[in-house]
């Protein structure tokens, strides 16, 4: 906790005082607005910062404040295919095929999911792994009966990889008004923009939602590697080839026997 | 000590993959083979996508024969027409490869195809191995003479059309078996990630009758090139080389293959092949397991369109 915290808190507290909406507004901040991946890069964690403000004519209500924020990354098509026996070999066989899914889904909230809001707001805003839209191509062999199996085996493999997850009771608050949480993000993140959303709720009626973004990219090495072998990917290989014989004619010389 | 690979999108440890490459190099230097088959099954079984480990040891194999290479270009013991004919075939063969494998990897088959192929080529050639080396060792053993096979002067590809002449092997032979066995070799190297020098070495000795003294260089020289257009084709195509696990794996396997070659040089041809053949045994069977057993998740994900496909 340095300064530049210090520096964000009087930046939040500011808003808080200038801000004179009708009701509840809510204020985030994040410790980074950009996680670089690096050769060494092992995972992080960011630190989500917010203000509850509200204006001095709202009657105070007497429900709690409730809070989710989700982290999410860019959206992906994912294939999820299941096994079968073959010939008395396991292949894949069944697939379901979930469209513009987000690649990155953690949700960190100050109570269960359930007790936020009803079930209609939950889908709506997409709050929690259960009320997540996980649209299906129209194509699809596998029966509606089991369509349910496939999701689930999604959800599981995913939150396995680290790359879903609901974190309940995971929200601090520091004040009747302050609150921040703390979000790991795994060392398999997938690069790109990221959305971080902010919900407050009270008596299950949403009250005010925010948005802010996160970026995460390769930097250095890692960038220039990854963009040429897809921009420049003839280059690329060329480059790995004569790395290769360079590499192995100078053992082949330091090493040489006779 | 984690080292993120830029391509595979995942943190592996350095450590864990010099020790592979390095273990991996110093089988291939105890019994003079590329190592591919052995070393593309072990970065997938240690987690890293099948689709980057095939086309990333393509790299290494490039490495790992090019140290070799030196070696047998100073001894003069190249045929070089023999090689840019096998090369030839190589190359497209090798343009196949990668042409099957995008098309497997779209269809999500390609980890069962390589799995399958595996069983079935080290299935079989560690079969092979280990029933020639028994055989060597108990002749050795019952001390009867060793009749040296002496390989009958023709047989059917030598009476196939568009003879070519190759003065080095003293060989006269259809370009057509040539240009097939390249090919062959290509092909299965680009979508399994080998070399094949351990199909390669046999073939041209048992097929094409070229003279032991030039085999393993020829062999060599010809899949360093194989493998270098196999690397170039992934990397246009299936965009799936990782630079930094390769040039990780060839530090481990250079130095790995150098100790290796000394330890070979103690030990007893029929011996070394018996271990070889166990060895490759063991690996088909490791992918015969995973095929037959029920698994332990029916499920997989993979990733189609947006970040990291």
């Amino acid at each position: 906790m340095s300064a530049r915290w210090l520096l964000l808190w009087i930046g939040i507290a500011a808003l808080g005082l200038i801000s004179r909406a009708d009701a509840e507004e809510l204020v985030t901040a994040l410790s980074a607005e950009m996680v670089s991946i690096q050769s060494n890069f092992t995972g992080t964690e960011i630190v989500i910062f917010g203000q509850i403000s509200r204006d001095t004519n709202t009657i105070s209500r007497r429900g709690k404040y409730e809070l989710a924020i989700i982290v999410e990354g860019p959206t992906q098509d994912i294939t999820t295919r299941r096994k079968g026996r073959f010939l008395g070999v396991w292949v894949n066989r069944d697939y379901e095929r979930f469209l513009n899914v987000p690649s990155f889904y953690a949700i960190s909230t100050t109570t269960s999911i359930g007790d936020l809001a009803n079930r209609d707001l939950l889908d709506e805003y997409q709050i929690g792994l259960n009320h997540l839209n996980l649209a299906v191509t129209g194509k699809s062999d596998v029966p509606l009966s089991e369509r349910d199996d496939f999701r689930q085996a999604f959800l599981r493999l995913r939150e396995e990889a680290g790359l879903y997850s609901e974190r309940q009771e995971a929200i601090e608050f520091l004040t009747d008004t302050m609150f921040r949480t703390n979000v790991p993000l795994p060392a398999n993140i997938p690069v790109g923009a990221y959305k971080i959303k902010s919900l407050l709720f009270q008596d299950g009626a949403l009250l005010s939602q925010t948005e802010g973004s996160l970026s995460v990219a390769k930097t250095g090495f890692e960038q220039i590697t990854f963009e040429m072998s897809r921009d420049y990917s003839l280059l690329y290989g060329l480059i790995a080839v004569i790395l290769a014989i360079f590499t192995g004619w100078i053992a082949g010389v330091i090493f040489k026997k006779d | 000590m984690q080292l993120y690979l830029p391509i595979a999108e995942i943190p592996v440890n350095i450590f864990l993959i010099l020790g592979m490459g390095g273990a991996v190099g110093f089988l291939s230097g105890l019994f003079g083979i590329g190592g591919g088959f052995l070393l593309t099954p072990l970065l997938i079984f240690s987690g890293i996508p099948p689709a980057v480990s095939v086309a990333t040891v393509t790299t290494q194999v490039v490495a790992s024969s090019a140290s070799a290479v030196v070696t047998y270009i100073r001894r003069k013991a190249i045929d070089m027409k023999l090689a840019s004919y096998l090369l030839a075939g190589g190359v497209t063969g090798s343009l196949l490869g990668v042409i099957l494998f995008d098309l497997l990897q779209s269809l999500g088959q390609l980890d069962v195809v390589i799995s399958l192929s595996y069983v079935t080529f080290l299935g079989t050639v560690g079969t092979l191995m280990l029933v020639e080396s028994i055989n060597a060792i108990r002749r050795r053993h019952s001390g009867a003479a060793v009749s040296v096979k002496r390989p009958g002067q023709h047989n059917w590809i030598h009476g196939l059309p568009f003879k070519v002449r190759f003065r080095r092997s003293k060989l006269y032979v259809s370009a057509i078996p040539v240009l097939g066995l390249g090919a062959s070799i290509g092909f299965l190297g680009t979508v399994l990630g080998i070399g094949g020098g351990f199909l390669m070495v046999p073939a041209l000795i048992y097929l094409l009758r070229v003279p032991t003294g030039i085999v393993i260089g020829t062999s060599l020289f010809q899949i360093m090139f194989t493998m270098a257009a196999a690397t170039i084709f992934h990397a246009a195509s299936t965009q799936t080389v990782d630079i930094v696990l390769a040039l990780t794996l060839m530090i481990g396997g250079v130095i790995g293959a150098q100790l290796g070659a000394r330890m070979g040089q103690k030990l007893r041809g029929d011996q070394l092949r018996l271990l070889l053949g166990l060895l490759v045994l063991a690996v088909g069977l490791r992918f015969a397991v995973d095929l037959l057993l029920t698994p332990e998740d029916f499920y997989s994900i993979a990733i189609t369109k947006g970040a990291g496909a």
